[in-house]
């Protein structure tokens, strides 16, 4: 039986196996959401999804896309906005 | 559509929001470009056409790209050459080799300098030290009992 503050699903199931062949259950804090296009709202590419501590370790090209607006907008959304400014 | 000499936008990829010129048509889809950008071949779904088409040479070297660009008012920023940084760090190690050989001796006889020092010091500022505060405690003494006097003399007048 899980613990009594288990119970509730907040937090996510990991199964692992120990070295002698056990299965146990580890309880992690769940992932934060998918970041998405702050105009059309699709969710972004290259943009991982982990929790802070996490973020805070990686680098910042591993953050992002290395474009105009990377992490923002989408390719799409960052195509027509360019086209706005310079056309 | 993309012919030599058309000023394009560059839409994709880390140059994005950069404009370039088409230097030359290597295929139906891909164009040698130069400018603000990068040297480099690029698909033509990467670049948005603008109005202008500059009368230009195919396979311009990119000093002259600078130059027309320039009389378009586009300015291009030039990065900084990175064989210049290598020679210099080089330069650098050589000089650096034989300098922490002499500077051994030197160490050696610091420390019977510092040692003469931080001796003469403590002595000075001790002197200082003791001087300055006589000073003051001598007036604040004098000044207190002068006030407590006029103040007295001040009050039998009154009376």
């Amino acid at each position: 039986m899980p613990a009594g503050k288990h119970k509730s699903r907040s937090m996510r199931r990991v199964y692992t196996k120990l070295p002698g062949s056990k299965v146990v259950i580890h309880y992690k804090k769940r992932k934060p959401s998918k970041t998405e296009c702050a105009v059309c709202g699709a969710p972004l590419h290259g943009v991982p999804r982990e929790r802070p501590y996490k973020m805070q370790n990686m680098a910042k090209t591993k953050k992002r896309p290395s474009r105009p607006y990377g992490g923002f907008l989408c390719s799409k959304c960052m195509r027509a906005k360019l086209k706005e400014k310079n056309v | 559509m993309f012919e030599i000499g058309r000023l394009c936008l560059k839409i994709a990829g880390r140059d994005a929001g950069l404009k370039c010129i088409v230097i030359d048509k290597l295929n139906d889809n891909y164009v040698l470009i130069d400018g603000q950008t990068r040297r480099r071949k690029c698909n033509v779904k990467h670049l948005e056409p603008l109005d202008k088409v500059l009368k230009v040479k195919k396979g311009l070297g990119h000093e002259d790209v600078v130059k027309e660009l320039k009389k378009e008012g586009i300015e291009v920023k030039e990065k900084t050459k990175r064989i210049k940084k290598a020679k210099k760090t080089e330069e650098a190690k050589t000089e650096e080799k034989p300098e922490p050989k002499k500077e051994i001796p030197e160490k050696q006889e610091r420390p019977e300098l510092k040692k003469e020092k931080p001796a003469a010091k403590p002595k000075e500022e001790a002197k200082k030290a003791e001087a300055k505060p006589k000073k003051t405690v001598v007036k604040k003494a004098k000044a207190k009992p002068k006030a407590k006097k006029t103040t007295a003399k001040a009050k039998t007048t009154k009376k």
